[in-house]
């Protein structure tokens, strides 16, 4: 049917991972995304997207099928066929077409207001194309902006259907903070930039040798923490 | 096309998740032969479940995919609907629970009457149940201690009466929890470590190491999580009675010429049609796909839709939203790790019964929550790009914490499930269509709510709080009811208090489809409780000869 229980692993090797070669976009793509994403997460005391390689993950994102989903010990990528393929092939048909015509705009923009291709401006003036891609001023910090309430979509964060920039902005955060199996949050810059610690492979979240457990509090008595214990217990036995 | 033939059963189980997993153990244990249809894969939970969460979350790995099982979704009947996954609930063996977070509280003794209780509540059609939470309690009971879940008996002060206890103890709480925790003390609320399908020392066998934190939203590789993939399903293959065959697709129950259901005709993995015959068909794919099951089985009888004389299949659809307002404490002050632990620590049940001076009527269970892992972490209103949004995530990542709340929306005749008259699945099948539009209590009680969250977070440390109310349902929980109401009356309810459908006597929807209202809690624990009630009901219907009639005097004598 359309998701099967085992498909077959393409291992890791074969797909050269470490590999810093483009297999989608052409140079001039690479270039004007890698700069973009370098505004979406910007280097400053810590790494940014650049560091982190998220064009690569987009890249890799975009090159094929056999990149949507890592094994789940991360030794490699499933090969997925049938109905589901054809449905990714399609989904990622669409968003490559975004992407190119992303690049194109971009340099449009580019041109039109700094007489020069995006990649080749400075951050400023790529922080201007970008506010008029989006048709918003830069964002302000969280914490100038907590008035409203916002609705929170479904439980899926997809990138069906999006927009060149919204895709853009979701794939750097996911090339920044994925795992590092999918080309991007190389060397895991981006959990250590939040201090997340991650796990130091897929594999290990799947034998569960990866643990968080020492970070509950385990000193804290249930009696203490929900006094209607205490109160019960006392009312049973007042000694 | 050749549709092939098996031999006839004693039941058919469409959907293998939550519901059609306890039904297949308990019919099956009971010695009848029972046939499983799971339109998605088998998978082994040890060697395809790991904490990828760009894998889980972002790209659908066990998710419907939206190119070949779409869905629409629309306010109200004027409106065109659009392409939108709408609750989109795992599909593979186990269902929802192979990736829920596993919240397992009981239900209140007030959930079952909200008519009763509250009259005619303008623009809502509330109904009682049939059934009382005495007839559950000990199925209640059963499944918390079959499926296995952790707790602290007596914490709950608002709790309904318990026969048991739990089978293992709480989960230490996470740091996040501690703060809510002592926020609650100090306000004089009572919090309490909230029940969870989850053990925690080895129950029943079962392997409890997995603190990885990739829990809501992943499949969980060990068995400390309960699923019917790991528990009952097992259990039943090893009677012998059970069958179990993914990759099928379910399209048609099909009727006998007596007016019985005779079975179901499905598509295997290979596109082969198949009519499986079956004594009893029993519908449990969650409250949306059985809906558009019964509305796709149309025939001269049925014209509108199997065991919809009533008209009411698909109708009073409610889908209790996540509304929560997240807060934000210093960076300076100790870390709160909103990535540890089983994602819900703790909860209260102080908001849960009506108090009308809050302005609105019901409510439900509030918990504390995992922000949860970094690409998607829960921050409302992340600044898109930018130094403001490197910032709010360097930040707040490990300085954050949710309060929700699972909104108790009031049935509406208007809020629905019905076939999409242009849109179909890669089966050529109409597709679910959802209207939803929220009820002004629904839209008080959650403006309530998510401030009373603020108003804890504040106490518990924060600084700033980010409210997220409810807007329009967007299906983010993926609890389904209502579509198939269970009552006493065939003009106002689909199934009776059996959930044998009043057309079809021996047709049963056994998912969340039945719930005449929602309830303040999260649904599966009720749902699995009353699957395995009104399984035992078709079992000793069957030892019987199949006379409905005469089980059916012998049943329930609570609240009927
Ligand atoms: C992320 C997430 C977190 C959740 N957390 C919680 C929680 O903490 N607590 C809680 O109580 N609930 C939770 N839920 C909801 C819970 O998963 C559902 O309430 C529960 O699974 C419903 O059980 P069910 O048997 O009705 O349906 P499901 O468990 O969804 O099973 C239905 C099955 O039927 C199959 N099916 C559908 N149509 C067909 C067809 N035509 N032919 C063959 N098979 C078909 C589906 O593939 C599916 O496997 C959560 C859900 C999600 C998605």
């Amino acid at each position: 049917m359309a998701c099967r229980s085992h498909w077959e692993v393409v291992p890791e090797a074969r797909l050269d991972l470490d590999s810093d070669e483009p297999t989608f976009f052409d140079r001039h793509e690479w270039e004007t995304i890698e700069a973009a994403t370098a505004r979406i997460i910007p280097t400053d005391h810590d790494p940014g997207a650049r560091e982190a390689k998220v064009v690569r993950f987009i890249d890799r994102y975009l090159s094929s099928v056999d990149h949507v989903y890592a094994s789940a010990d991360g030794a490699g990528f499933l090969r997925l066929d049938g109905i589901m393929a054809d449905a990714w092939a399609g989904h990622l048909d669409r968003m490559r077409q975004v992407y190119r015509d992303g690049v194109r705009t971009l340099d449009e923009l580019a041109g039109d207001h700094h007489g020069q291709p995006f990649a080749a401006l400075s951050d400023e003036q790529q922080d201007a194309v970008l506010e008029r891609l989006s048709g918003a001023d830069r964002p302000v910090p969280i914490t100038s902006a907590l008035a409203g309430g916002h609705a929170y979509g479904a439980s899926l964060q997809s990138d069906l259907g999006l927009d060149f920039f919204p895709a853009l902005c979701l794939h750097t955060r996911q090339g920044f903070y994925g795992d590092p199996v999918y080309g991007g949050n190389h060397e895991q810059v981006g959990w250590q930039v939040i201090g997340f610690p991650g796990p130091p492979s897929l594999a290990a979240t799947q034998t569960c040798t990866y643990s968080v457990y020492h970070l509950l509090v385990a000193d804290r008595d249930w009696a203490d923490l929900v006094p209607h214990v205490r109160e019960q217990a006392l009312a049973k036995d007042p000694a | 096309m050749q549709v092939s033939k098996p031999d006839p059963v004693d039941v058919v189980v469409v959907g293998v998740g939550a519901s059609g997993g306890t039904a297949a153990k308990v019919l099956s244990e009971a010695g009848l032969k029972v046939v499983g249809l799971e339109r998605g894969p088998f998978m082994n939970h040890r060697e395809q479940f790991s904490g990828d969460e760009l894998k889980y979350l972002n790209r659908g790995y066990i998710a419907p995919n939206h190119d070949l099982n779409p869905r629409t979704y629309r306010n109200s009947a004027d409106e065109e609907a659009e392409l939108y996954p709408f609750s989109p609930c795992p599909q593979l063996v186990g269902g929802g629970t192979i990736h829920w977070a596993g919240w397992f509280p009981r239900p209140l003794p007030c959930d079952f009457q909200m008519r009763s209780l509250h009259g005619d509540v303008e623009g809502a059609s509330l109904a009682d149940w049939p059934i009382g939470y005495d007839d559950l309690e000990p199925y209640f009971t059963k499944v918390e201690w079959e499926f296995g879940c952790s707790g602290l008996e007596g914490a709950n002060k608002f709790e309904a009466p318990r026969s048991q206890g739990f089978p293992t103890p709480p989960l230490a709480p996470t740091a996040f929890a501690v703060r809510f925790y002592d926020a609650c003390a100090r306000m004089g609320l009572n919090a309490f470590p909230l029940p969870m399908a989850l053990v925690t020392e080895p129950h029943k066998g079962r392997d409890t190491h997995n603190h990885t934190g990739f829990w809501n939203q992943y499949g969980d590789p060990t068995t400390m999580k309960s699923t019917t993939l790991t528990s009952f399903v097992p259990e039943a293959l090893a009677t012998g009675n059970f069958e179990l065959r993914p990759d099928c697709y379910v399209r048609e129950v099909t009727l006998g010429p007596d007016g019985k259901a005779n079975g179901v005709i499905y598509v295997d993995g290979d596109g082969n049609e198949v009519h499986q015959e079956a004594g009893v068909v029993i519908l449990c794919q969650g409250a949306i796909e059985t809906a558009r099951l019964l509305l796709l089985s149309q025939s001269d009888r049925f014209p509108e839709g199997l065991a919809n004389s009533s008209g009411l299949v698909g109708r009073n659809a409610t889908f209790h939203e996540f509304v929560f307002s997240v807060g934000l404490f210093d960076k300076e002050t100790e870390p709160l790790y909103g990535y540890s632990g089983a994602f819900v620590s703790g909860a209260t049940f102080e908001f849960y019964e009506t108090d009308e001076s809050r302005g609105h009527i019901g409510g439900g269970v509030v918990a504390a929550s995992q922000t949860a892992q970094p690409i998607n972490w829960m921050l409302p209103g992340r600044p898109a790009w930018g130094s403001a949004l490197k910032d709010a995530d360097r930040d707040y990542f490990n300085h954050a914490m949710v309060l929700g709340l699972c909104l108790q929306d009031l049935p509406q005749h208007d809020n629905r499930v019905d076939l999409d008259p242009t849109v179909r699945d890669a089966w050529g099948l109409p597709v679910a269509r959802i209207t939803h539009k929220p009820h002004a209590n629904d839209l008080a009680m959650s403006r309530w709510q998510v401030e009373k969250n603020a108003e804890i977070l504040r106490e518990a440390g924060a600084t700033a709080t980010l409210p997220v109310n409810l807007e329009r349902c967007t299906g983010n929980t993926c609890h389904q009811h209502g579509t198939a109401r269970m009552g006493t009356d065939p003009s106002q309810s689909v199934v009776d208090a059996w959930c044998a459908a009043h057309d079809v006597d021996n047709l049963y929807v056994l998912d969340g489809s039945v719930f005449p209202t929602s309830t303040g809690v999260n649904p599966t624990l009720t749902i699995m409780a009353n699957a395995w009630r009104c399984s035992e009901h078709i079992a000793d219907v069957h030892a019987r000869g199949g006379d409905q009639t005469l089980a059916a005097t012998g049943g329930s004598n609570h609240g009927l």
